[in-house]
């Protein structure tokens, strides 16, 4: 199979290789016999923010958690940010560098403290000097808004706090894409706002973001497009104000009206 | 029923001044008040309290009695301890006095024992300071013992003819010095190599994975003795002729290998308690895999291990005794020889001899235990989840 | 246990795996600068250290008379603790150039372990050890009595073929260590105590009145305890061999380590051809001339070597018995040097 093939991509799209973040083509994933991810064609141009959303189990964390490698997909291509995901770790590895992640359990490092927790990956994967590494966590928790928190632990911190720190944490690599899994379903209603706040703000700047949430306020607000899954397969995708307004497929107005009342 | 007839089964209540905190009932604090529910809260705890008391006592005195009242504390040779008057005497700390030169190093030339006594000297110093958390430049303490001492200690206790050291041979090597040597390179290198095949078994790669489970499992299913027994006894069969591997060497390595297996599985079971999350969130982080075990992981999964660590250092400790049943004089073995000794023969020495054993392993252990205690209870105040 | 290693280590010798260090010990010996001596880890009298440290025992008094030999030093020699169980194979392996490790002479141990005893320089066999106050006199009379041993030995199967043999019954109490036997043995819960002569005297020294005890006449077992060298090196056999005969010798001819240099001028024959005085024996054994008279002046002749160790004025307060010369009463005999 060939890598990066640049502009003379044997790939049929309407884009330039160079304009696009991520670029998945005909992907399938089992689990055992189960066919997770069935024909996923999917391009998330630069700058452009996805949220995609669709019932539990629909394969919506599978999906994007293909892009940046914790699982791996059986067939068809994966391209990132330039680079076809392959066993190669050299290239996994590259490719993570550039592609933040926030989980729904936030999955801070409890035995470090926040500052530590968002210095640690510049440090050792950056290879950036420790002064320079702080200075950049103290500017990403004054984005999230939490720069007084620095130096407790991650326990010590509510949901919200810590799912603040985990955004910083990830915004700390100076990533090109940003990939969030449910960022707000284990937290508290008055935290989803300030959570989703930071999000909003972070998609101001311009980055790529692919969100899965359930939060229809925000896709509203920031997002280029939705996507809709069931069953492993992207049902219907579109602009915001379509997708809501005027859902096509049957399985996505049903969704729409258990979710919107 | 008319509604006016009906009547609230509860009151209405509101209050505006705040009820200020009150001390407990008397007794329920301070020692009394432990006492009471601790020990004496009816009949039947009371009871089994005198009991327990009547049970030390009982104990506790016939021990001080044998140890301490009844002791001989100088003497030249047996006729010192033996019975007076058809009364037999308490512990014979005059056969320890005489030995316990012996007992301290094996057959250490006399002259030369200033430098066990440097290296013991050094170790505390650099371990002292890395056990307190509090004191700073853990990291080059950590260097300094695990990469300068040893090298240190070798040639100290080996010697270097060049340095002006003459070599003192390891089966000149005994006693506590000896007990020490073992059990302290056994936990050094146990621990890192029980990391590695904790690791390797739960690799990703299948040949990694089947060698760390037959290395782990060949260990653990062979007894200790047995260990040792072939390593004395057939290892020297296998070997060419002039290869001959250090009598002191080859236990060292099957101690090490044995508690390094047993390592392996208690850090396998930290491993496991370390959640997915960690994992993925390291990785996602585009951590390597070794930067993501030992910055992320293993921090993690030591701590949750640290009593069942510390549970295979003790357990390494005492199996060091072991060695005596292969021809080397540890502390067990020396003091099992000194026996042998009829100049000090009486019936008292033996059980003065395993007493004196009993103190030196308790207080070896005990400290071990105590300081994992510490340990435990330190790190857990630092980030409580 | 003992049957199976010695069946393993029979099939190893003969799979030829361990055909170390067969000729040329003496060289390596020399080479080395010392002789390599196996001996127990603690046995009273025979190989034991004392509180400065120094190995003192028979066994031990043994291998300085083989460096004395070898080297005119008796200190050229280091010890090799070795359990009961690998002594054997310390030795095949060449770990040790000589083992004197109160060692039975048996036929197995001789041929099929690939060894050669040298001799005999203890005279050991099983005994009885009871109290008086039971009024016994003979092992005959202990029909019905409780025996204390320790398990898994051959002392446990001599007393049973003993028992057996002479139709009385007894009942056995067994312990894993002679500090155990020993205790029970002094708290009344056997009526007798049965182990090697020499172990009797050892451990009656930790019994609370060992003038209440007494050790019966009848020995029920023979034990040759002798030094023991591998098979393959003649020389090296020869020079062990006549270390030992060299000390008895002296013992008959009445040369001492006190009087050894009076002795040289001897007009006794025997006496001049042991000191070296008269004839190459020395050189012919591969050593120098003075071999034996480097022996007995460092160490001592046989008899010294009893009485400083194991003698009636040690705490193991051995009489001579079958260790007195062929003719004082006892079988220590060693063919003359001519
Ligand atoms: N490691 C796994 N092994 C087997 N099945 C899995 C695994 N992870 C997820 N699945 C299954 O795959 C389906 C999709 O999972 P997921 O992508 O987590 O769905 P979503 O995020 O849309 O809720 C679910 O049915 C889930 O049970
Ligand atoms: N002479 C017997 C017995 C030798 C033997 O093992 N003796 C025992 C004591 S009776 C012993 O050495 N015990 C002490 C030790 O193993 O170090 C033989 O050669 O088999
Ligand atoms: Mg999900």
């Amino acid at each position: 199979m060939s890598t990066t093939s640049n502009n003379t991509s044997a790939i049929a799209s309407a884009a330039s290789t160079d304009e696009l973040a991520v670029q998945m083509i005909d992907v399938n994933k089992w689990y055992g016999e189960f066919h997770v991810l069935r024909d996923i064609n999917l391009e998330v141009f630069r700058g452009e923010r996805i949220v995609i959303c669709g019932p539990s189990g629909s394969g919506k964390s599978t999906l994007i958690r293909c892009i940046n490698r914790l699982e791996e997909h059986q067939a068809g291509r994966i391209i990132v940010n330039g680079t076809e995901l392959t066993e190669d770790v050299k290239k996994i590895e590259e490719i993570r560098r550039e592609v933040g992640m926030v989980f729904q359990h936030f999955n801070l490092f409890p035995h470090l403290t926040v500052l530590e927790n968002c210095t640690l990956a510049p440090i050792w994967v950056r290879r950036m000097p420790k002064k320079e590494a702080e200075e950049i966590a103290m500017h990403f928790l004054e984005k999230v808004h939490i720069p007084e928190q620095a130096h407790k632990y991650p326990g010590q911190l509510s949901g919200g706090q810590q799912q603040r720190v985990a955004i910083a944490r990830s915004l700390c690599m100076q990533p090109q894409i940003m990939l969030f899994d449910e960022p707000t379903s284990a937290l508290d209603p008055e935290m989803i706002k300030e959570v989703l706040e930071v999000m909003v703000e972070l998609a101001e700047t311009g980055m790529t973001m692919l969100v899965v949430t359930h939060e229809m306020g925000f896709a509203r607000q920031v997002a280029d497009r939705v996507i809709f899954m069931d069953q492993g397969q992207i049902v219907e995708m579109n602009t915001p104000e379509e997708f809501f307004t005027n859902p096509q497929s049957e399985r996505t107005k049903l969704f729409l009206s258990q979710i919107l009342h | 029923m008319p509604a006016t007839t009906k009547k609230l089964p509860w009151q209405p209540f509101h209050r505006n001044d705040m009820l200020p905190p009150k001390p407990p009932p008397p007794a329920t604090t301070g020692v009394l008040g432990w006492l009471r529910r601790n020990l004496f809260s009816n009949w039947w705890n009371t009871l089994l309290t005198l009991l327990g008391l009547w049970f030390i006592w009982v104990v506790a005195s016939s021990l001080i009695e044998f140890a301490l009242i009844k002791a001989v504390w100088t003497g030249e040779d047996r006729n010192a301890c033996l019975p007076k008057d058809g009364v037999e005497v308490g512990a014979c700390w005059a056969y320890v006095n005489a030995k316990f030169n012996q007992f301290m190093d094996g057959f250490y030339p006399a002259d030369q024992e200033w430098r066990y006594l440097t290296v013991y000297a050094v170790g505390i110093a650099l371990l002292v300071p890395l056990l307190i958390p509090k004191v700073p430049w853990k990291g080059l303490n950590a260097l300094l013992l695990f990469g300068a001492y040893p090298v240190l200690a070798y040639l100290l206790l080996y010697g270097a003819p060049s340095l002006g050291l003459p070599i003192v041979e390891t089966t000149q090597w005994g006693g506590l010095l000896l007990t020490l040597v073992i059990a302290s390179v056994g936990i050094v290198i146990s621990l890192p190599l029980g990391i590695v095949f904790a690791l390797g078994r739960r690799s990703q790669l299948p040949v990694i994975r089947f060698l760390s489970i037959a290395f782990i499992e060949f260990w653990r299913g062979v007894p200790l003795i047995t260990v040792l027994f072939m390593s004395s006894v057939m290892l020297p069969l296998f070997l060419p002729e002039d290869v001959t591997l250090d009598k002191v060497v080859r236990p060292l390595v099957g101690v090490a290998l044995f508690a390094a297996a047993y390592m392996a599985e208690v850090v396998r079971g930290g491993l496991q308690a370390i959640p997915k999350g960690q994992y993925e969130a390291a990785q996602a982080l585009g951590l390597t895999y070794w930067q993501m075990m030992g910055l992320i992981i293993l921090p993690q999964a030591l701590k949750l291990v640290i009593p069942g660590i510390v549970n295979t250092f003790i357990g390494l400790f005492k199996d060091t005794s072991l060695v005596s049943i292969i021809g080397l004089f540890d502390l067990l073995g020396i003091v099992q020889t000194s026996l042998a000794d009829a100049k000090w023969s009486t019936p008292t020495t033996a059980p003065t001899a395993y007493l004196f054993l009993a103190l030196v392993y308790f207080f070896f252990c005990y400290g071990m235990s105590r300081y994992s205690l510490f340990m435990e209870r330190h790190l857990h105040t630092g980030h409580k989840r | 246990m003992k049957k199976i290693v010695a069946l393993a280590l029979g099939a190893l010798m003969t799979a030829g795996v361990a055909t170390a260090a067969n000729a040329g010990t003496l060289e390596d010996v020399k080479k080395k600068g010392h002789v390599q001596c196996g001996v127990s880890q603690g046995l009273p009298g025979f190989s034991n250290p004392d509180d400065k440290g120094n190995w003192t025992g028979l066994d031990v008094d043994f291998c300085r008379a083989v460096a004395a030999a070898v080297f005119g030093d008796p200190n050229k020699v280091k010890f090799t603790p070795l359990s009961a169980k690998e002594r054997f194979t310390a030795l095949r392996s060449g770990e040790v150039d000589l083992l004197a490790r109160n060692t039975t002479w048996t036929m197995q141990r001789d041929t099929e372990l690939g060894l050669n005893f040298v001799g005999v320089n203890y005279y050991d066999g099983q005994g009885f050890m009871v109290r008086k106050s039971l009024g016994v006199t003979s092992a005959l009379q202990l029909n019905g009595a409780a025996v204390c041993t320790n398990t898994g030995t051959t002392t446990e199967l001599n007393v049973a073929d003993y028992f057996r043999a002479n139709k009385m019954q007894y009942e056995v109490v067994a312990f894993e260590k002679a500090d155990e036997v020993v205790k029970a043995y002094d708290e009344g819960r056997c009526d007798v105590y049965t182990t090697d002569r020499s172990g009797l005297a050892a451990q009656r020294l930790k019994l609370k009145n060992p003038d209440e005890h007494v050790v019966l006449p009848e020995i029920i077992s023979k034990e040759p305890l002798g030094p023991v060298v591998r098979h393959g090196d003649d020389q090296w056999f020869d020079i062990v061999k006549w270390t030992l005969f060299a000390m008895i010798n002296a013992e008959e001819l009445g040369v001492t380590s006190q009087n050894v240099d009076e002795m040289k001028k001897s007009t006794n024959p025997s006496i001049r051809r042991l000191l070296g005085v008269e004839g190459k024996f020395g050189e012919n054994i591969g050593l120098t001339n003075d071999w034996a008279y480097n022996i007995i002046k460092h160490v001592g002749n046989y008899g010294e070597v009893y009485e400083r160790n194991v003698g009636p004025k040690t705490p193991l307060g051995l009489a001579r018995g079958l260790n007195a010369l062929w003719n004082k009463g006892g079988i220590m005999y060693a063919p003359p040097i001519r």
